[in-house]
């Protein structure tokens, strides 16, 4: 059969994905003057058009529960994806549990993501020289922290300015005043001498380029009908779109990079999902947002006689040194919550308030058996009622049932509060991905095979989680309702559960052992960059979307300034 | 009676319909022929939402039966009656959920277990009934079906060879409860205040947070201190 030409026109940049990374790059190489070409697997998607905002979970499926189909409940925001994608499997090797979440859809997982906006700090650019673990980033804090300062000025952070060691304040908006049960665990954190702070996310309490504030509907999960949170179609491509210069091609599952007889990038093979061909599209400069494990498929699927180990693998570490962050959770109830008037309780979707990791001194010091830090996020209060409200009553009432269980459910109602770690991994040799010799998805590009595994650092860190979180509940007089012990490693989270899947083809000062150099540009091919989260080398507690959009506008940006001196030509 | 006003109008609309604006709505029970022994004196003609109607999808039984259809809906009713604030577990639809939980819930974990528990627990209560007062569970009078419900119905006192419908009753409950308060009328019933626009967001209202700094430092009486107690 023909291959199907996408079309005569040579772009200037072909990116591939649109989510945070692919958003950030279309935005400033557009307004720069680029021709784009963004590639984006999944459906369009406009949450000013599709959002499923105030909808009621009683007039949903199941109370709006999660399923297998959509695990964050029948209103979250992901179009197609979660951990399965029908047609397109992922292997495991034997022994590795790897929770690989995939949404395809333009704009990617910033449609529903937590909006967690934390800088990472000048400790978390260099582990390696401050323990002695993982590895350096080539760059520093400094470096980044320009792009912080943009990015949180164009996305909409808000938070406050703390100055505590290595949590580096921003531009940020003010904060929403935090709830009652977030009141109360203030309390007891400054007991504890854990600071407990405004958080910081991506949602606007001042109207913003056109976007207002937010309405405090609770709700930033299932995408803002009016854009008050960020995403990146709303932000980044459709601003984008408007300077003529950006064209998104959607439904393009992207198989290989091509490559010239110079090595060069030439553009990149797709299949465009309604027809099932196989298309090509030039350009001069490609650009790689897949996200961290769909990019680094994508390299080792473009194989070539040039590059028989994948494009951009001469280093043999694509795939390597995957991570995820260290998840662990715990609940409380706080029964000083019961029976209060009646309010509306909802705010931002997210916290108002978290903690930050409190603890470097100590952890030089060696008094703790784990190297790397956690924040802790938490929840719960008069939650929206959806399928499993006010489940096991019977540890707080007793049982029963009549007049007498109503009334008192009622006031029980809010009472229940939900701390969750989010905490460092350091990479490790046995945590990768590599092409699976024998499996294909259904468009006939080869699939991943997953390995992973925690080492104790991470583990005793769950642990450490288990136990500040039960003192914090019990410091606010409430009561542990759940909780994890050893027989369950603390709780720790399956790898790629948290959703923070980083590393897989990363930056460094050596050609031998990195994929990328300080510029997020391939080593062993000049045109070719990466803007998702595979650049990582170390993943901080620190929520990867922000620091994926700061270091997707410096890439950005150092490619206009390449293309400019001639460096890259297009 | 009006159909628009029935309880399936609460089901299986799309979320783009979904947003009613706050109103202390009523469901009156439906048609439907196993609940007709069921007491409608505190049902309220509903002001159904115009669109909801339109859209609304017909309930189809996937896991009862008519005998078990019978006893859910008396069980659901003893556990979360109509009281002056708001109407029955039957009235808000919970039957109705129950059954379509139970089908999903065995959709999605691939096992029965759950279905099995109930289905147990309900041919258990008939068996106890019958055994106790020659009659089926729904059709024991209500102070029978009390005595019933008083040996399972409080973990902590409940005898250590009653404990697989203890938990059954448990898991019963909580299906009540969570189809009851997740409902229109559970929502106006808490009353959850959320999910609408608001002007200025102030945090904690100042009058609730002065109860909570009162009670941090006076005390309070704590309804669920001694079921806490009991349970450690």
């Amino acid at each position: 059969m023909a291959q199907a030409n996408g079309s005569a026109k040579t772009y200037d940049v072909i990116i591939v994905g649109s989510g945070a990374g692919g958003g950030v790059a279309a935005h400033v190489l557009a307004l720069a003057g680029a021709k784009i070409c963004v590639l984006e697997a999944g459906a369009w998607f406009d949450c000013t058009r599709q959002s499923s905002m105030f909808g009621w979970p009683y007039n949903a499926p199941h109370r709006a529960a999660g399923s297998k189909e959509k695990p964050f409940g029948y209103f979250d925001a992901t179009l197609e994806g979660g951990w399965r994608l029908d047609g397109e499997p992922y292997t495991m090797a034997p022994g590795s549990d790897w929770w690989w979440w995939r949404a395809r859809m333009l704009g990617g997982r910033t449609n529903h993501y937590g909006r967690i906006s934390l800088r990472m700090g000048p400790y978390d650019f260099k582990p390696l020289k401050r323990d002695g673990k993982g590895f350096d980033w080539p760059i520093t804090y400094e470096d980044l922290a320009p792009y912080y300062d943009k990015a949180e000025q164009l996305i909409g952070v808000f938070g406050s300015q703390e100055g505590l060691e290595n949590t580096p304040d921003g531009k940020f908006q003010p904060p929403p005043a935090p709830r009652g049960y977030e009141r109360i665990i203030k309390i007891a954190c400054d007991k504890l001498r854990i600071p407990c702070i405004p958080s910081r996310l991506a949602i606007l309490t001042r109207p913003l380029n056109g976007r207002p504030a937010c309405h405090y509907c609770q709700q930033c999960g299932r995408s803002c009908g009016v854009n008050a949170n960020f995403n990146s179609p709303g932000v980044h491509i459709f601003p984008a779109m408007k300077t003529g210069n950006l064209e998104v091609r959607t439904n393009a599952m992207a198989r290989e990079v091509t490559v010239g007889a110079d090595g060069l990038a030439t553009g990149v093979s797709y299949i465009d999902k309604k027809t099932r061909n196989d298309v090509t599209v030039r350009g001069k400069v490609v650009v790689l947002a897949a996200s961290c494990c769909e990019t680094a498929r994508i390299l080792l699927n473009s194989k070539s006689s040039q590059f028989p180990n994948g494009l951009a693998n001469s280093s043999g570490l694509v795939g390597r040194y995957l991570m995820d962050t260290v998840g662990s959770d715990t609940g409380g109830f706080l029964p000083v919550l019961q029976d209060l008037p009646p309010f509306n309780e909802d705010g931002v979707g997210g916290m108002h308030l978290y903690m930050p990791w409190w603890l470097y001194q100590e952890q030089m010091a060696k008094k703790l058996p784990f190297a790397r830090g956690y924040h802790i996020e938490i929840g719960g209060g008069r939650d929206q009622p959806s399928a499993g409200i006010l489940n096991g009553s019977e540890r707080y009432l007793g049982g029963g049932y009549g007049v007498e269980l109503k009334q008192n459910l009622r006031k029980i109602y809010g009472c229940e509060v939900y701390f969750s770690g989010r905490g460092e991994m350091i990479p490790n040799d046995n945590s990768y991905c590599e092409i699976d010799p024998d499996t294909v998805d259904q468009w006939g590009i080869p699939v991943l095979r997953f390995h992973f595994k925690w080492s104790q650092d991470e583990i005793l860190q769950a642990k450490h989680m288990q136990e500040t979180f039960q003192e914090i509940i019990k410091t606010a007089g409430g009561e542990v309702i759940f909780k994890s012990d050893e027989k369950e490693e603390w709780g720790i989270a399956p790898g790629g559960k948290i959703i923070h899947e980083v590393g897989a083809a990363r930056m460094g000062d050596n050609p031998k052992t990195s994929v990328l150099n300080p510029n997020c540009q391939a080593w062993d091919c000049k045109n070719l960059f990466i803007t998702d989260a595979a650049p990582f080398t170390s993943n901080a507690d620190k929520n990867p979307t922000l620091t994926i959009t700061a270091l997707g506008w410096r890439t950005s940006e150092y490619i206009v300034d390449q293309v400019k001196k001639m460096n890259v030509k297009v | 009676m009006d159909k628009k006003n029935s309880p399936e109008a609460e089901r299986e609309l799309p979320p783009q319909t979904a947003h009613v604006s706050r109103r202390d709505l009523l469901y009156v029970i439906g048609a439907t022929p196993a609940l007709a022994g069921i007491s409608r004196a505190d049902a309220q003609p509903a002001a159904s939402d115009q669109q909801a109607t339109a859209q609304k999808a017909k309930f189809e039984r996937k896991v009862f039966n008519d005998q078990q259809w019978r006893t859910v809906g008396v069980l659901c009713d003893l556990i979360i009656p109509a009281d002056e604030r708001s109407g029955s577990a039957t009235q808000a639809s919970v039957p109705e959920f129950i059954d379509d939980w139970i089908a999903f819930q065995k959709q999605e974990n691939g096992s029965d277990h759950e279905e099995a528990q109930i289905l147990g627990g309900l041919m258990w209560l008939d068996r106890e009934s019958n055994a106790r007062f020659d009659k089926s569970f729904a059709d024991a009078a209500p102070d029978q079906q009390k005595q019933i419900l008083d040996r399972v119905a409080w973990p902590a006192k409940a005898a250590p060879e009653d404990r697989v419908w203890v938990l059954f009753f448990n898991e019963f409950r909580d299906l009540t409860v969570s189809g009851f308060f997740s409902s229109k009328m559970g929502v106006a019933d808490l009353p959850y205040l959320g999910n609408t626009a608001v002007t200025k967001w102030e945090g904690c209202p100042p009058k609730v947070w002065t109860i909570i700094e009162d009670r941090m430092k006076n005390g309070f009486n704590d309804i669920t201190r001694e079921a806490r107690a009991a349970k450690s």
